[in-house]
């Protein structure tokens, strides 16, 4: 099926921006392990799969429009050397994405490709929970202090 | 601990040759989904998958050896637009890949490095395994013609349950 205009544009600069923070979230959840902090490793590594996920769904939905995905691009990977520092970039990415997604639904809505429009919805969705996971991590450090939070994310075997 | 000399520079290479090529075979997966060869799509994919787990492993060790692994270089994707075409260009990856392994393994030596010398030993032992299933595919299409190889890839339901 031919795309409406604009909506593979809008659906590769999604995609770059999904392909950037798998690499990104990834690194970050190797770094946590690393340092010893299981927990948010799991966390973190779990979020770069849901990224591989959205990528997935969309290089499919590109194809089916008969776009060319561009699997090429790669924004910058900003990359925390500790974990609060790690937490406030992911949020920048994905209050970035949430910013692109919410553009791309109106969008959709003006020329009238709601297909598409419900695919982002559906990631802005995961985005927004993402976003309430990280607020409420530093949240959390804020109330406790960074080295009860940190220890917390060390995870007890048997437990 | 800390890296023998030029290590780390040799497990940055690979990482961006193995971050490109799941870019590479996801594309070409997901192209195979498209076209409805579903058997070839899920080959496709876990050799992607595959790759994941190998850039996973290389972040991992790179960051034990108390190095940074770069997550921004992305060398080009070469996508093919037939499969033919894009076994063609897999199979250069993993040329290209195969030949920075063996390079890294022989400096792995060398420096006294034996335990990342052993995680490479295992990737090449991987890639190997790539390169043969392709070049069965090569041999096969060459053999029994494209469009037959083709029909072979279309999933049925009843026969992969």
């Amino acid at each position: 099926m031919k795309a409406k205009e604009g909506v593979i544009d809008l659906l590769n600069k999604v995609l770059t921006s999904d392909l950037t923070a798998i690499n990104q979230y990834f690194v970050h959840a190797k770094m946590c392990e690393n340092w010893g902090y299981e927990r948010l490793h799991h966390h973190v590594r779990d979020r770069s799969i849901d990224e591989m996920k959205d990528a997935d769904e969309l290089i499919g939905h590109i194809l089916y429009l008969e776009g060319v995905p561009n699997v090429q691009r790669l924004g910058t990977v900003h990359v925390g050397e500790t974990v609060p520092e790690q937490f406030k970039l992911d949020l920048k990415a994905e209050h970035e994405m949430l910013k692109m997604l919410s553009d791309g639904v109106a969008h959709c809505t003006k020329v009238g490709d709601f297909t598409t429009r419900h695919m982002l919805e559906d990631m802005a969705k995961d985005v927004d929970e993402h976003i309430d996971w990280i607020e409420t991590q530093m949240e959390t450090i804020k109330q406790v202090g960074l080295e009860n939070y940190l220890s917390e994310q060390i995870k007890k075997e048997g437990s | 601990m800390k890296a023998k000399e030029g290590v780390l520079d040799y497990l940055n290479k690979i990482l961006t040759c193995e971050l490109t090529a799941i870019h590479q075979y996801f594309l070409h997966a997901e192209l195979c989904e498209h076209w409805g060869f579903e058997r070839l799509e899920h080959a496709v994919r876990s050799r992607s998958i595959g790759e994941m787990r190998h850039a996973e492993a290389l972040i991992k060790h790179i960051l034990y050896l108390e190095g940074l692994p770069d997550m921004q270089r992305l060398e080009a994707v070469h996508v093919g637009k037939t499969v033919p075409e894009q076994l063609t260009l897999d199979l250069a990856v993993e040329v290209e890949d195969i030949a920075l392994l063996r390079a890294a393994i022989a400096h792995c030596a060398t420096v006294g490095d034996f335990t990342t010398r052993h995680l490479l030993e295992h990737m090449l032992k991987d890639s190997e395994e790539h390169i043969d299933w392709i070049e069965t595919q090569l041999e096969t299409i060459k053999q029994v013609g494209a469009e037959k190889y083709l029909s072979e890839q279309i999933h049925k339901e009843s026969q992969e349950a």
